[in-house]
């Protein structure tokens, strides 16, 4: 439906350098990246607000780069939500409708649908000024979807909104992809958005695409280190592959033996992959388990977060386990004791450098 | 009674004795820096004071001759062509100005941009006869621009219209640097959302940016009004005639003296101020779209 085809421009000191990737039509797709990767930029450049230096821009099919936004039928919601001050909220809601001509009874008609749709009709004759950030997002969703747009673009639509306001609004943007039969695409640089919501996604880093595919897949089994460590993979470790037995590997890792199941031939360099809530961790030294990696260690820090606490033990080099606070109260777990951590072969992911 | 009167100050603790005023007033925070502040902006605001007392104090102890002057054909005429020729500049300069002032908003900065800036500010540094000798030369009966439109029938010297360019030309960077100001306020994000509710370019400027640029585009005009109409070397250069106020205090002031002049002065004095408070009050509301305040 969308898609992009060796782009670079650049604006100021953000630039997109060789940007490929294809958006199907449905896709909940998402856009990640640290601050400054270029992502607003490459939405902008999807809306037709930024002309490329070169490649292409194909929507629908055909080569869009230099048709102009108002010609593309994208709706597009800020992370500000950009409402017209100088309009009441049905003003704005009715804007796009206006502007392309709808007579003015139609308009009301739809304009009034729309706000009951989206909760906000009691704020029909209210100013932007005067709503909450909840109310203003919205604003803003009811507004991007009046012109009935079958691509809406979503810039950190989530950032500006206190954490209850959040969960509804998640719930509202799924209902929004199922109902209309939207194709989606969100930047933002928060994983737990990506885990929640994404079908698809992209990682931008430094202007570069450096990971696209099925969000499952970028999340769980990341393309490179570089793409692990945004996405949030706790436990990140390179090695070299000493034997392979038939796609079951031994990789050393600083004079530390894991096993994992990977292609890499022996003398291979690669990165393990291992997510802080696939370890398993015991008190003292352990008993016997199926699980192929088990090590001892210390525990050096344990950091509670509201029901979960994180856990870093040494065991030569630090590792990080995620628990419940109950399991961490329960093993009276303290830095300084002694601990056993197991870890599946198939748990880790394997990434080949 | 006037101890009774504050002794449900908010500053009095409960069960306290009841001090006299100055005593209460004494134990309250001063804040100096305001104080500070406050006395010299009122220094600023007490020559103008002081300026202007003088000269009534001197026209109000000859009431007759002020009000002959006042009501003579030649001052309400001269008040009024330059109150009209400084709003026709004014109108000239939102037709023309406004693009350039979006224009210089929204482009990126360049060598360019640069220059031009520079020259829409020419005006601002130069000396007023220096400015009013570049309309001059530029507008004569022979001048580049002056001798094509003088065929056309359009004379500037010593003419109405020589008058409007002058204005034009000297409050030009007061029009144009405010109301370029006003629009690089409205965020970009605005009319980008509004390019894709499927406004065109023109659309988005007149439906989205310039209603949030208006107390800008309000301000520079006022400015560039007052500008315009207090305009006097850049004026005589090319039209000595007809009078504007300027022109008609400096030729009373050579012909008549001091009596006649300073009447006229201060005639011009208070219909500025109660024109100037007049649009401030009307507009006190112009842009703002919280209704909260």
């Amino acid at each position: 439906m969308i898609e992009f085809d060796r782009v670079s421009l650049s604006l100021g000191s953000f630039s997109l350098n060789d940007v490929s990737l294809s958006i199907n039509r449905g896709d909940y797709y998402f856009i990640v990246g640290p601050s400054g990767a270029g992502k607003t930029v490459l939405l902008e450049a999807i809306a037709g607000l930024h002309r490329p230096e070169r490649g292409r821009i194909l929507l629908r099919g055909e080569e869009i780069t230099a048709l102009s936004p108002d010609k593309r039928g994208i709706g597009l919601v800020y992370q500000d939500y950009s409402l017209f001050p100088s309009m009441t909220v049905a003003g704005n809601v009715g804007y796009g409708l206006r502007v392309r001509g709808v007579r003015k009874a139609e308009a009301q008609r739809e304009v009034a649908g729309l706000l009951e749709r989206f909760g906000i009709d009691h704020l029909a004759d209210r100013y932007p000024g005067t709503l909450s950030g909840g109310e203003q997002q919205r604003v803003a969703l009811a507004r991007a979807v009046a012109v009935k747009p079958d691509i809406l673009l979503l810039d950190e639509p989530l950032s500006a909104l206190d954490p209850v306001t959040q969960e509804k609004f998640i719930g509202d943007l799924q209902r929004l992809h199922r109902e209309d039969d939207l194709t989606i695409v969100q930047v933002s640089h928060s994983r737990r958005e990506a885990h929640l919501l994404a079908t698809r996604m992209a990682v931008i880093i430094d202007g570069a695409l450096v990971d696209e595919g099925r969000a499952d897949v970028v999340l769980n089994a990341p393309g490179s280190r570089q793409v692990a460590s945004f996405i949030g993979i706790e436990n990140i470790l390179d090695g070299t592959v000493t034997a392979n037995d038939g796609g079951h590997a031994t990789v050393d890792v600083g004079g530390r033996t894991f096993e994992a199941l990977t292609d890499a031939a022996a003398g291979e360099e690669v990165t393990l992959c291992i997510r802080a809530d696939d370890v398993v961790l015991a008190l003292g030294d352990g008993r016997r388990s199926s699980a192929r990696n088990t090590m001892t260690g210390t525990i050096v820090q344990v950091v509670e977060n509201g029901p979960i606490a994180e856990v870093r033990v040494n065991s030569g080099m630090e590792l990080t386990v995620v628990l419940t606070r109950r399991s961490v109260r329960d093993l009276s777990l303290v830095p300084g004791i002694s601990v056993t951590l197991s870890v599946k072969a198939t748990a880790i992911h394997v990434i080949r450098r | 009674m006037k101890t009774e009167a504050l002794s449900g100050d908010i500053l009095q603790g409960e069960g306290e004795v009841s001090l006299p005023w100055w005593r209460q007033r004494r134990r309250q925070h001063i804040d100096w820096c305001t104080v500070w502040f406050c006395i010299m902006g009122a220094a600023l605001v007490g020559i103008t004071v002081l300026a202007i007392a003088n000269i009534a104090s001197a026209e109000l102890a000859d009431p007759a001759h002020l009000l002959e002057v006042a009501l003579s054909s030649e001052v309400i005429g001269s008040v009024l062509l330059t109150f009209v020729a400084g709003a026709n500049a004014v109108l000239l300069l939102i037709l023309f100005g406004t693009p350039l002032a979006y224009v210089l908003a929204r482009s990126r900065p360049s060598r360019f941009k640069g220059v031009v800036e520079s020259i829409v500010d020419i005006p601002l540094i130069l000396p007023h006869t220096v400015a009013g000798l570049l309309v001059y030369l530029l507008f004569m009966r022979r001048g580049w621009l002056g001798a094509p439109l003088s065929e056309i029938g359009l004379s500037f010297e010593d003419a109405y219209p020589g008058t409007v360019v002058a204005m034009l030309f000297v409050a030009s960077p007061f029009f144009v640097n405010t109301m370029r100001e006003g629009f690089e306020k409205v965020p970009v994000h605005l009319e980008n959302v509004a390019r894709t509710l499927g406004a065109g370019t023109f659309t988005t400027f007149r439906t989205v940016t310039l209603p949030l640029s208006l107390r800008h585009m309000y301000s520079g005009a006022v400015l560039a009004w007052g500008r315009a109409i207090g305009e006097f070397a850049g004026v005589i250069m090319i039209a000595y005639y007809p009078f504007i106020i300027s022109t008609l205090i400096y030729y009373s002031f050579t012909t008549d003296g001091i009596h006649t002049s300073r009447s006229i002065a201060f005639v011009v004095i208070l219909v500025s101020f109660a024109v100037f408070y007049l649009l401030r009050r009307m507009t006190r509301y112009l842009g703002r779209y919280d209704d909260r305040v």
